[in-house]
Formats: structure tokens, C-alpha cells, sequence
């Protein structure tokens, strides 16, 4: 068999929708299936300034981005209606953006709380009610949905990060049972401890403890996580669905 | 009632499209839908299809159809308390819902009515005068632009 490719995976003139996609897991991910050969639109919260460096160099009709709270159910809606008028078509959904407010429990306001599982749990609702009805008509479509070792392994710190990843794994298992009849398929990828701005805190504060727990000795790299987005966005992946895709190092294990 | 000056003529004008979405989303054949054909009962679509058809009606007649909108419309000036209790409707709901679903035949009205059973009431009908409902809706003031 032929070594696969980014760009012979079926995915050449397809679109993705991508929320978080700014910054760090989420841009490499729009950079990745945009060199897969897709349409790309994604959304941010407020970083216009580093949305905008992720399309430099890439045609604005083959990436294009747009501030979206994915809190907010009515703005998912319109992004979703923006994107399909734009590409008639929409092919694979990343849930992607995500946030942490890391503290133990007596420490964690209510907003820490409620911040992390309206954006984490909520925003991927949302957006995900905004694409299937799209994907159901067409009968076909992939959903993936980024979430974290810290679903399936306790962490200090993370009660509600936890809970969010959690709820995610169990979301991404139920819709699967809901969008199989319809010919989508709806997949998580569980990345560990990645070298990004999101948990430079977690690797500056329990760094060599977090290294002696990943049986690799090392934390991920994005683009390895964005492998695993693109991997399950192609057809390669066309028989799995309901899987946590774990890609940790081995974090999970120890 | 609100639709009770909804015509048999505006109805079968919106009809062949009606019944070719449902019988695109529901995967059925065109000739088994009629207009009193109960979607779930007699057509056999299941609750995700709802989501496709008012999804394709939506585009196919350009109007917009939120989310619980027949149940919302039906429930009329009852509160959601006067209307339901525990999963299911009062006598007084469901009163407002015969009126409301006049094409369905009394006898499809089970005794005690579920909420979660009102879509089992849905018939092809039911999505046509939904359809001019919203026409109507989105027309601009001064009532929709005569023939």
C-alpha cells in the first residue's frame, strides 16, 4: 500500500469548520487540513491579531476566520450559515476551542467553573447543532472533537477542565450512536501535555513531574495532535467512530 | 385561531415540495406521502429526521424555523405550567393542540398525551401550514404581496 499523505487523503476541496483556531493546537490543526487541500474557516475569540497571522501565506478563499464566542449559540448559527453560503458545503467539523482556569477546589470561583464548561461543553453543543443539520442532510460528514488526557486521569487543579473533557468524551460517544444512521462519524482526539501556550503553566509548574508520568519523556508536539485531527478527517478513518484517539505519550498509562 | 384563514389552495400549492423534502429526508417514497400521512407513524422518520426536513424546508422556502417552533405555536397563550405537568400535556394543552393541529384526526390524540409523543401527531400537513406560517411571517408589513 501506498504511503498515505496530507493531500491523498480524500480531503482535496472539502471543507472543515475549526473553532479555536488562532492559536496553538487549533492553528496548527487549520494549517494542517489546509495542506490537505481544504477549505478552511475558523473561528477565534479575540485574537484577531494571531487569526490573521494563520492565513497569511494561504489564499483568503481557502482559509478564512471569524471572532465567534462559541458560548453563544445564535453566533455559532450565523457562522455555520456564513461558511455553507460561502462553500455550499461543509465536510468536517473540529471542536476545538477550549479554555483553562485551573485551581483546586476551594480555590475555584464560580466563574472559573462556569467559563470552562460553557466553552469547553457548551461551545461544542452549540456548534455542533449549527453543522449536523448540514451534515444530516448530506449524509455524510465527520465530527471531531479535541479534548484531553485530563477527561480519563485525575489531575490537580482541574476539577472543572476535567469535568469539560469528560463530559466532551461521553458527548463524542453518544453522537456517534445519534450520527451513525446518517452516515457521519464523531471521533475524539485526547492530547496530553503539548508544547503550547495553553499549559505552559501546567509544564512550568509540574514539568519534570508531568515528563516522569508520559512514558515518552517528552511532551507532544501540535502538529502531532493535528495529525491525528487530519488522520480522522480522512478517509483513512472512514470505519471509526466513537473513538478517544489518545495522543498523550503515554501519559494515560502510568 | 391564529391559521384557522390558511386555505386549501395555499396548502396545495406548497405540498409537491413539502411531500419531495419528506420524502427525501425520510428516505420514503414519494407516492406513500400524503398530506395526512403522520410523519413518524406512517412514513417511519425518526426524530433526527425533523432536524433534516425542517433544515431543507428551511432553504427550499427560504423562511426560517426555530427550534420547537409547531409545539411553541400550539401551546399558544398557555404557560409551559398550564400546558404540561411532569411530561404531560393538561386537558387544557390539550385542547389548545386539537385546535391548533386541526388536520389531525381526533382519534391520534391519546389519553394521557405525552409531550415527548406530540411530534407522533406531526403530519405532512402540519409542516405545510408551518411553512406558510413563516411565509407569512417574513412577508413584509401589509400582509403578503397579492397573486
Amino acid at each position: 500500500m501506498k504511503t498515505p499523505t496530507l493531500t491523498d487523503a480524500g480531503l482535496t476541496g472539502r471543507v472543515a469548520l475549526v473553532t479555536g483556531g488562532s492559536r496553538g493546537i487549533g492553528r496548527t490543526i487549520v494549517e494542517t487540513l489546509a495542506g490537505a487541500g481544504m477549505t478552511v474557516a475558523f473561528t477565534y475569540r479575540e485574537n484577531a491579531a494571531a487569526a490573521a497571522e494563520v492565513i497569511v501565506g494561504a489564499p483568503p478563499s481557502l482559509v478564512f476566520a471569524e471572532a465567534v464566542d462559541v458560548r453563544d449559540a445564535s453566533a455559532c448559527a450565523a457562522f455555520a450559515e456564513k461558511v455553507t453560503e460561502r462553500t455550499a458545503r461543509i465536510d468536517v467539523l473540529v471542536n476545538n476551542a477550549g479554555v483553562i482556569r485551573d485551581n483546586t477546589l476551594g480555590l475555584l470561583e464560580d466563574d472559573d467553573v462556569r467559563v470552562v464548561l460553557e466553552t469547553n461543553v457548551m461551545g461544542a453543543f452549540n456548534m455542533t447543532r449549527a453543522i449536523a443539520p448540514y451534515m444530516i442532510s448530506a449524509r455524510r460528514g465527520k465530527i471531531i472533537n479535541v479534548s484531553s488526557v485530563a477527561g480519563e486521569k485525575g489531575g490537580r487543579g482541574q476539577t472543572n477542565y476535567a469535568a469539560s473533557k469528560g463530559a466532551l468524551n461521553a458527548f463524542t460517544r453518544a453522537l456517534a450512536v445519534e450520527l451513525a444512521p446518517r452516515g457521519i462519524t464523531v471521533n475524539a482526539v485526547a492530547p496530553g501535555v503539548i508544547d503550547t501556550d495553553l499549559s505552559r503553566p501546567v509544564r512550568e509548574q509540574a514539568g519534570d513531574q508531568a515528563l516522569s508520568r508520559i512514558l515518552l519523556r517528552r511532551f507532544g508536539r501540535p502538529e502531532e495532535v493535528a495529525y491525528a485531527v487530519w488522520f480522522l478527517a480522512s478517509h483513512y478513518a472512514d470505519y471509526i467512530t466513537g473513538e478517544i484517539l489518545h495522543v498523550d505519550g503515554g501519559f494515560k498509562m502510568e | 385561531m391564529k391559521d384557522s384563514n390558511i386555505t386549501q389552495d395555499e396548502i396545495a400549492a406548497v405540498f409537491p415540495k413539502v411531500a419531495e423534502t419528506m420524502a427525501d429526508a425520510i428516505s420514503c417514497e414519494i407516492e406513500k406521502v400524503k398530506l395526512d400521512s403522520s410523519l413518524i407513524d406512517d412514513l417511519g422518520a425518526e426524530s433526527i429526521d425533523f432536524v433534516d426536513i425542517v433544515f431543507r424546508l428551511q432553504r427550499l422556502f427560504k423562511v426560517k424555523i426555530p427550534r420547537g417552533k409547531i409545539v411553541e405555536e400550539a401551546r399558544g397563550v398557555l404557560s409551559e405550567a398550564e400546558f404540561e405537568k411532569a411530561g404531560v400535556v393538561s386537558d387544557a394543552g390539550v385542547a389548545q393542540l386539537r385546535a391548533f393541529l386541526n388536520e389531525v384526526p381526533a382519534e391520534r390524540f391519546k389519553s394521557p398525551l405525552h409531550v415527548a409523543d406530540i411530534p407522533r401527531l406531526f403530519t405532512v400537513e402540519t409542516f405545510c401550514k408551518l411553512v406558510i406560517r413563516q411565509q407569512r411571517a417574513a412577508a413584509p408589513a401589509g400582509g403578503p404581496p397579492s397573486a
